[in-house]
């Protein structure tokens, strides 16, 4: 009906966008009453463990910077998932991409390609970057042109990329000091420095900040995003309406991969100095499929879900320090929980649906 | 008086999204008559029907079979009680034989196993109990539409249903098989079975009811006895004013030359090792409407996917629009020669219900220059675009920032018509384009494709509702197993059961009278 | 030297290690058949396998007793089954996003629970648990190559074979099955055939969840008896594969287990010679998977491009 409450803001829950805030926010809730739940069965200070947890990152100057220097790939690896998810395509191929373009930076970071401190870890960046858009786009590719399983593809792919990464670190790179595999150190000019150290701010987080704003705009301002959205909500719609299924799920797979092989050189050049295949940048690609989840696929929505993860696996890690009963994995309790009370459709639909019976029943009684 | 086999008591249904699909229904069955509920499309019947089956639940009123309150939490209850229901889209598994189809759910067992002799043995008894001449062993893929629509009565039968439903049935039969359907439901009237018949369409109702009652915007308007009715009181009680005009009246003439919108040449093409399009050839000019029609499965998709570009599969023969010839060229390049396509499922094809309308009323052109603005979108430019459709077009909703599929059917059609028409096409495809939607959005859907017609564009029409292609078609052609089968230049001049002969493959003209949709 | 590895390949005992390596694989094969049969997709069988195998071996040491701890795997396999199912049927949550949650969680989730059991991050070797073992049976025994083969299996695989078949009569020859495969190729006319849908694919869920804890099990339990992270290693992925080539054809889904079992084996012996990089011949498993699975989806993208079959 057109009529005069147009105008008005609509601030009730019958608004899907306050319905998803409110949601969220009660999937946390849920999930801080379960975790301690679970740190009363596991620790004998199960005030002191959740106090710790929410805080501890407060505590000391350096841990929050360590959260602050630490969300920087992970954020990465969100936007990344987040924009195949929001195309719908399931490439799960992120992981892949970190460790692959892993190598191409120790290469470049290895090799004395210039002697300038700003050039040499924009090459790797730029090496990486390049590794990450080319090698994504194979699973979605072979989805695009033969429906080829790209779930499945991307993930025996990292496993391959692994193989590759191991092989080439070994073959090309290997230190002759550590017992395992790992490349040798990087030149000094490749590393990354920070802007402010106290708080272990570097380029990387101004660099995330950019690549932030400029995925936002794409997604929600841009043809190109429009294309996304489209093809993520019904891609048979976005085929009929004349959008090519084909070049855009290679597009979008570049861009993740861009991201991905970006947020692997923030990784290596800011929190090593030495590349190891099956350390260094391991399991980041999948969180930033939860990261994704958790951020509704929206870039700013991931930025800030990352923060707030690493957050609060650094307060977990605090807490260690002082309670060892409980692991840092208790994290994962509360992300899988909320993600998964967040992904639900009808999680307090009947709320939403009591309000719009009531206007339905109200309308139509004409 | 006869006896009451069921009864709805103030049946009101009201969906989660707010829509009132019925209200208030009182309605009384008597046992063994032939009992008609119509009402147009929309209307609700289809709603009341899932609630006596157990589908869904009402949501107040009491329904009451054989004199007890039922509540049945799903058709298995319902199937128990003695009701079947045959479905206006089949609910068959086509990869499966008959037999698999008609005792899935009560399957005879040997031990743990299907006993597939006694299977075969009690389905072939009640076919042949009843006539229907079925070998039920045969793949249901193999079969004929009005074949499985034999099964799917067959099925309520072997369930030993006392009361059964068919929801459009007819919708997709010819005339001919909807005569056959017809002493088929005599035939189970004799042996004591009740029968509800939905339909909108008046004729065959008057001709197959014992009563008939009406609903019309959820609401029911009454049971009358089909000799106590007249025609044009049903019409009256069935959309409250008189039919649609002949829609002639609103048709302009102008001279556009003989132009050519759409040429189709000597289309082939197989799919699954079949051919599903053999040698079609016709034109639609500009400032004509072409009908397609024909039964459901006769190719006419597959037309209209190689048309608009959508099919990956390789066809033969040649496509020209707006004079341009158009092999190899994809669906963004064919709607770049001002074709335009408003498609049959509008929630698969036509619309992303999850997005608002102002995403979901540019997508066919979010490049135009009036979109965008450089790099970005103009999303101001979008929202008056949006708003101005939303107005020309009577769509209900509160703002362009509505999900699509929130909307009401003919709402959301009136989107992808307003969508359609804002390309500004010279030629246009409209796929069933009022099917499930209410009479009033599909009348004004109607006259929109009208108005385009006047202006000139060419459109081809294709229905499978035999009076939308006669009222608003200039000529008509219709399709038979991938080919055309009878043309006819005036769509004034059709005789409905001679158009039928064609449609069931009984008649087909000779090439040089078909030659006529290519070259008049 | 070369030749010395590839003659290995044709000798008795590579056939031996390729069973070894197939049994995991069928598990995870039938876990993601039996529910895409019913019309849901299970991606989460890689994860069900860790907690599978992570269950058992913490309830065998709980309990002492090996058959209680794979009771116990068991329980968790249809335990995580029921989430998914609570989640995507109940709430509306899209299985596959919840398949992925999962299989991202699994190592994490398994690491707290496996260091508040032992302490420890890495492996269960701490934990002392009782093996499940091999079974030699008498008569068979002494047949030779058929003996060794049939003989002297682990008793999961014994399982595993029996599973294959008493689930190929089930879907194919009873009226569960024949409902399952109804669910799986149109919902709706099941639906109206008075079955219920919902229940009937809990049921294949909860079916795909034991076999895929059974599939954990077979790595976690049987010589080696101890958990360690990451062991699962894709072989539940392997299985969603081997389903994706098999496209509803029980044969080809035995037939593509098997294949990417000889992979494993052939990485397997050739990751004991120096002759090629150790790195590479680890992926040669996944690089099989890739391959097979493009190429397979290669052919039917051709089928339906020719018109000879349905799109799916």
């Amino acid at each position: 009906m057109t009529d005069r409450s147009e105008k008005k803001l609509n601030l009730s829950i019958t608004n899907p966008t306050v319905f998803e805030a409110v949601k969220m926010i009660i999937a946390l809730l849920i999930a801080f009453v379960i975790m301690f739940g679970v740190l009363c069965l596991i620790s004998d200070n199960p005030v002191h463990a959740f106090v710790t947890i929410l805080t501890g990152p407060f505590a000391k100057r350096r841990y929050f910077g360590a959260v602050i220097e630490s969300f920087i790939p992970y954020a990465f690896a969100g936007l990344a998932a987040g924009i195949l998810f929001k195309s719908g395509a399931f490439n799960l191929g992120a992981e892949g991409i970190y460790i692959i373009s892993g190598v191409a930076v120790a290469a470049v970071a290895c090799t004395a390609v210039t002697t300038s401190h700003f050039l040499h870890p924009i090459l790797c960046i730029l090496a990486a970057a390049a590794v990450g858009g080319v090698l994504m786009i194979i699973p979605s590719f072979l989805k695009a042109k033969f429906g080829t399983n790209e779930m499945v593809v991307s993930l025996m792919l990292n496993s391959i990329y692994s193989g590759i990464a191991m092989h080439l670190i070994r073959k090309y790179l290997l230190t002759k000091t550590t017992s395992t595999i790992g490349s040798r150190d990087y030149l000094k000019t490749a590393k990354i420095g920070y802007i402010f150290e106290p708080l272990r701010i570097s380029p990387c987080l101004v660099l995330l900040i950019v690549c932030t704003i400029i995925l936002y705009l794409v997604m929600y301002k841009t043809r190109l995003g429009y294309q996304i959205r489209l093809a993520g909500a019904n891609p048979k719609f976005a085929e009929y309406s004349g959008i090519s299924a084909f070049k855009l799920s290679i597009a979008t797979a570049a861009i993740a991969g861009i991201l991905a092989g970006t947020g692997s050189a923030c990784q290596l050049l800011t929190q090593s100095s030495f590349y190891q295949p099956d350390k260094t940048a391991v399991g980041i690609g999948f969180s930033g499929m939860l990261l994704a989840m958790l951020g509704r696929n929206n870039p700013i929505g991931i930025v800030i879900a990352s923060f707030l993860i690493k957050y609060l696996e650094q307060g977990a890690n605090v807490l260690y320090f002082s309670d060892t009963s409980v692991p840092s994995e208790i994290t994962a309790i509360i992300e899988g929980i909320v993600i998964l009370l967040i992904s639900s459709q009808y999680f307090l639909r009947g709320l939403r649906e009591k309000k719009l019976l009531q206007e339905g029943l109200g309308k139509n009684a004409r | 008086m006869a006896e009451t086999i069921l009864k709805l008591d103030k049946v009101t249904k009201v969906y989660p999204n707010g829509t009132v699909a019925n209200r208030d229904i009182n309605m009384e069955f008597e046992k063994g008559e032939i009992h008609s509920i119509v009402g147009e499309n929309g209307a609700g019947k289809s709603t009341l029907m899932k609630m006596i089956f157990g589908i869904e639940a009402p949501s107040s009123g009491t329904i009451t079979y054989k004199g007890q309150e039922t509540h049945f939490a799903s058709s298995m209850d319902a199937i128990k009680a003695g009701i079947g229901m045959v479905h206006q889209h089949f609910m068959l598994i086509p990869s499966f034989s008959i037999v698999d189809n008609i005792i899935l759910g009560d399957e005879p067992k040997n031990g743990i196993f299907i006993d597939r002799k006694e299977a075969i043995r009690k389905t072939q008894e009640v076919s042949d109990k009843y006539n229907f001449e079925l070998d039920v062993t045969a793949k249901v893929s193999t079969l004929s539409v009005a074949k499985r629509q034999k099964v799917e009565i067959l099925k309520t039968l072997y369930r030993e249903a006392e009361l059964i439903i068919l929801d459009e049935p007819t919708s997709v039969l010819t005339p001919q098989e909807t005569e056959q359907l017809f002493v088929q439901l005599r035939s189970l009237q004799a042996q004591g079975h009740t029968i509800l018949f939905i339909s909108h369409k008046l004729e065959e109702v008057k001709k197959i009811s014992d009563r008939i009652s009406v609903i019309r915007n959820g609401v029911s308007k009454g049971t009358y006895r089909n000799d106590e009715l007249t025609m044009e009181q049903l019409t009256n009680l069935i959309i409250g004013r008189d039919l649609e005009n002949d829609l002639d009246e609103f048709k302009t003439n102008e001279d556009f030359h003989n132009e050519k919108a759409l040429i189709v040449e000597n289309l082939s093409m197989e799919r699954n090792g079949k051919p599903a399009l053999n040698n079609v050839s016709f034109a639609v000019k500009k400032g004509e409407i072409l009908g397609i029609a024909g039964v459901e499965g006769n190719g006419q998709v597959d037309l209209v996917r190689c048309i608009t570009g959508l099919e990956k599969i390789k066809y033969d023969g040649k496509i020209i629009i707006n004079n341009t010839d158009t092999t190899g060229m994809n669906i963004k390049a064919r709607r770049d020669l001002k074709m335009a396509y408003i498609p049959e499922d509008r929630m698969g094809d036509g619309t992303a219900g999850k997005l608002p309308i102002s995403d979901n009323i540019i997508s066919t052109y979010y490049t135009r220059d009036d979109v965008n603005s450089g790099m970005f979108m103009d999303s101001k430019a979008i929202d008056k675009i949006s708003d101005d459709l939303i107005k020309t077009f009577a769509v209900k909703t509160s703002s362009n920032k509505t999900a699509v599929g929130s909307l009401s059917g003919g709402n959301i059609q009136k989107v992808v018509v307003a969508r359609e028409y804002n390309t500004k096409p010279t030629f246009m495809i409209a796929e069933q384009p009022t099917h499930g939607i209410d009479i009033g959005s599909a009348e004004f859907v109607h006259h929109k494709l009208i108005e385009m017609r006047n202006a000139g564009a060419g459109i081809l029409l294709v229905s499978a509702d035999l009076n939308e292609v006669i009222d608003l078609s200039d000529r008509v052609i219709v399709m038979f197993d991938g080919e055309i089968a009878g043309y006819f230049p005036d769509a004034n001049d059709i005789n409905e059961s001679n158009l039928g002969m064609y449609m069931l493959g009984a008649k087909k003209q000779t090439a040089e009278e078909i030659g006529g949709a290519l070259n008049d | 030297m070369l030749g010395n590895i590839f003659s290995s390949l044709f000798k008795l005992s590579f056939l031996l290690t390729v069973l070894r390596m197939a049994t995991p694989i069928l598990f995870a094969s039938i876990a993601a058949f039996v529910t895409a049969s019913a019309g849901v997709a299970n991606i989460a069988v890689e994860s069900i396998m860790t907690f599978g195998a992570l269950a058992g071996i913490l309830g065998s040491y709980a309990t002492g007793n090996v058959w209680a701890g794979v009771a116990i795997g068991l329980v968790v396999g249809a335990g995580t089954a029921l989430l998914i199912a609570f989640f995507s049927m109940r709430l509306g949550a899209d299985p596959i996003l919840i398949g992925i949650a999962l299989n991202t969680f699994a190592d994490s989730l398994s690491i707290f629970f496996l260091y508040l059991a032992t302490g420890e991050k890495g492996t269960s070797a701490s934990l002392l648990t009782p093996t499940l073992g091999s079974v030699d049976i008498p008569g068979i025994k002494s047949i030779p190559v058929l003996g060794e083969i049939l003989s002297g299996q682990y008793i999961l695989t014994y399982v595993c074979w029996f599973l294959l078949i008493v689930l190929f009569i089930m879907i194919y020859k009873t009226p569960l099955g024949m409902r399952m495969r109804a669910c799986g190729l149109n919902a709706d006319a099941a639906k109206t055939a008075g079955i219920n849908v919902g229940r009937i694919r809990v049921f294949s869920l909860v079916l795909s969840g034991l076999f895929a804890a059974l599939g954990g099990m077979y790595l976690s339990l049987n010589s080696i008896h101890l958990f360690s992270k990451g062991m699962v290693s894709g072989l539940g992925w392997m299985g969603i594969a081997a389903n994706g080539i098999a496209n509803g054809s029980y044969g080809m889904l035995l037939l593509s287990a098997l294949l990417f079992a000889v992979f494993r084996g052939i990485s397997i012996v050739f990751s004991q010679s120096a002759v090629f990089p150790v790195d590479l011949v680890r992926a040669v498993p996944y690089f099989a998977v890739f391959f097979f699975l493009t190429i397979s989806s290669i052919i039917s993208y051709l089928r339906i491009k020719s018109g000879k079959v349905e799109e799916q």
